[in-house]
């Protein structure tokens, strides 16, 4: 299996621990990512905000170059999987609009390629059976919230695998690795984005809700699909605390940083201690690897 | 609140339909079904989707043109996954952004919020990168704003993440980047 592997700007920088651990565990299921040859940003949230035309463009060119490979693209950020799906959506959609972006791009899009989610791949294409039998540890006593997000799910005319309302893709996985699953009630509510820039206090309300309901629960950790999230409720998290004089120290894991504790990969390699919160307290409930 | 008729735009409503995700706009039939979901307007009551779309369809540009509501929009999609007659709300918004974004590039109306600045540094990067360095960006977006106390006020933030290697100072540039900035340039981006 083999994929064009969009990693996203955060995924170099900030959120290394992501792309850590999404090559651990993709090596370990046998899915080669190729990186797409010379990506760029797909435009955030910020191009649509600035000028719509723009953010169709700049992730037509990504889609463009794996044309080249004739690769379906992944994605791990939820925010590059939405851009680049929303542009393949509308030029597919409207041929005017294709020529439009063709006429500033120097690379040529035909409407071949295709762009899916990590998460996705995983589930869907790997296949929960085949996740099963590279398990080496059942994560056992572990309590884990699954947290979504939005862009993953919603527009359903673009995030097509999973239900908008309450999907269960993540759910599912998380439960193979032998962790409780808890039901958690704000898996698709959004963390507040990129608000956190410019209304800080607004986006940590919404980031407050989230962790205290998961502290609430009994959770272990959150499990995440997105590193625009992560950081919402990791690297903000000490913000919040002192903004709210509460104690809430909860531990936020990308889903493949999970999968690979199951796995028996080594938590260094999955970048474990990169995350903004320790993450001490998952690998003590886990034990050794 | 008084609306008057004599300070409505009637065709504003064309205006933002016009732009690209305002198409849908005038299919909005008051159900208040966005404002409902709204993970904003829980924690702000005075962020109402239903109202913007209402003050749009109206014609009440120049107020909803100068008020910051719509810039606190999370893009969330919940409103667009709910909306029975597919307003496509997250959507108008993003359009009406863009007007704004224009209007204030011409002068005439003067945008309150940081928002716009944020995205601006942002796209500035990946035009002249391909890519984004996003604490940079963030680090001269608090300088813009809020000068030295906005950088010092996330100095623990940013230590802890420049000691776990999260950081880089340099931003990496693509092969590509006389693309990027000539896409900028075909765009009509400054």
């Amino acid at each position: 299996m083999k994929y064009a592997y969009y990693p996203g700007c955060t995924l170099h920088t900030s959120t290394k621990e992501y792309d850590m651990s999404t090559k651990a565990v993709c090596e370990k299921l046998d899915v080669e990512l190729e990186e797409i040859e010379d990506w760029n940003c797909c435009g955030a949230l910020g191009a649509f905000s600035y000028d719509y035309f723009l953010s169709v463009v700049l992730p037509a060119r990504n889609l463009a170059l794996s044309e080249k490979k004739d690769l379906v693209i992944v994605a791990s950020c939820n925010a590059c999987y939405h851009n680049i799906a929303k542009a393949k959506k509308l030029m597919d959609g409207d041929e005017n609009l294709k020529k439009k972006v063709n006429d500033v791009l120097e690379v040529r899009y035909q409407g071949k390629a295709k762009i899916r989610h990590l998460l996705d791949i995983i589930v869907n294409e790997v296949g929960l059976e085949n996740v099963e039998k590279k398990i080496k540890k059942p994560l056992k006593g572990l309590k884990v919230a699954p947290y979504y997000g939005c862009l993953i799910v919603r527009p359903a005319e673009i995030a097509r695998f999973d239900d908008q309302e309450n999907p269960q893709s993540l759910d599912h996985l998380l439960k193979k690795l032998g962790v409780e699953v808890l039901p958690f009630p704000l898996k698709v509510k959004c963390c507040g984005a990129s608000l956190v820039v410019s209304d800080e206090e607004l986006a940590l309300r919404l980031t407050r809700n989230i962790l205290l309901t998961a502290q609430s629960m009994g959770a272990s950790c959150i499990a995440v699909t997105c590193p625009l999230c992560h950081t919402n409720l990791d690297a903000y998290q000490h913000r919040l605390e002192l903004k709210y004089n509460v104690e809430i120290k909860m531990p936020v894991l990308y889903f493949t940083q999970i999968m690979g504790l199951a796995m028996g990969i080594e938590p260094k390699k999955l970048g474990l201690d990169k995350n903004i919160v320790s993450t001490e307290k998952v690998i003590e409930v886990v034990g050794e690897v | 609140m008084t609306i008057y008729a004599k300070n409505l735009d009637p065709n504003f409503k064309y205006e933002l339909s016009m732009e690209l995700g305002g198409e849908n706009l005038e299919y909005c039939f008051n159900c208040t079904g966005c404002s409902c979901g709204c993970p904003v307007a829980e924690v702000d009551p005075t962020f109402q989707p239903r109202r913007l779309i209402r003050m749009a369809i109206l014609g009440m540009k120049e107020e909803l043109l100068n008020s910051e509501a719509f810039w606190k929009c999370v893009s969330c999609y919940t409103c667009f996954a709910r909306c029975p007659q597919d307003v496509r709300i997250t959507e108008v918004l993003y359009a009406l952004k863009n007007i704004a974004v224009r209007e204030a590039a011409k002068g005439n109306i003067k945008i309150k919020t940081t928002k716009p600045i944020f995205d601006k540094l942002f796209l500035d990067s990946i035009k002249n990168n391909g890519r984004v360095e996003d604490a940079m960006v963030m680090a001269k977006f608090l300088y813009k704003t809020k000068g030295f106390k906005g950088l010092l006020d996330l100095k623990d933030l940013g230590l802890e993440m420049f000691k776990k290697g999260k950081i880089s100072i340099l931003p990496k540039k693509i092969k590509g980047k006389k693309q990027i900035k000539n896409i900028f340039k075909r765009a009509g981006i400054k």
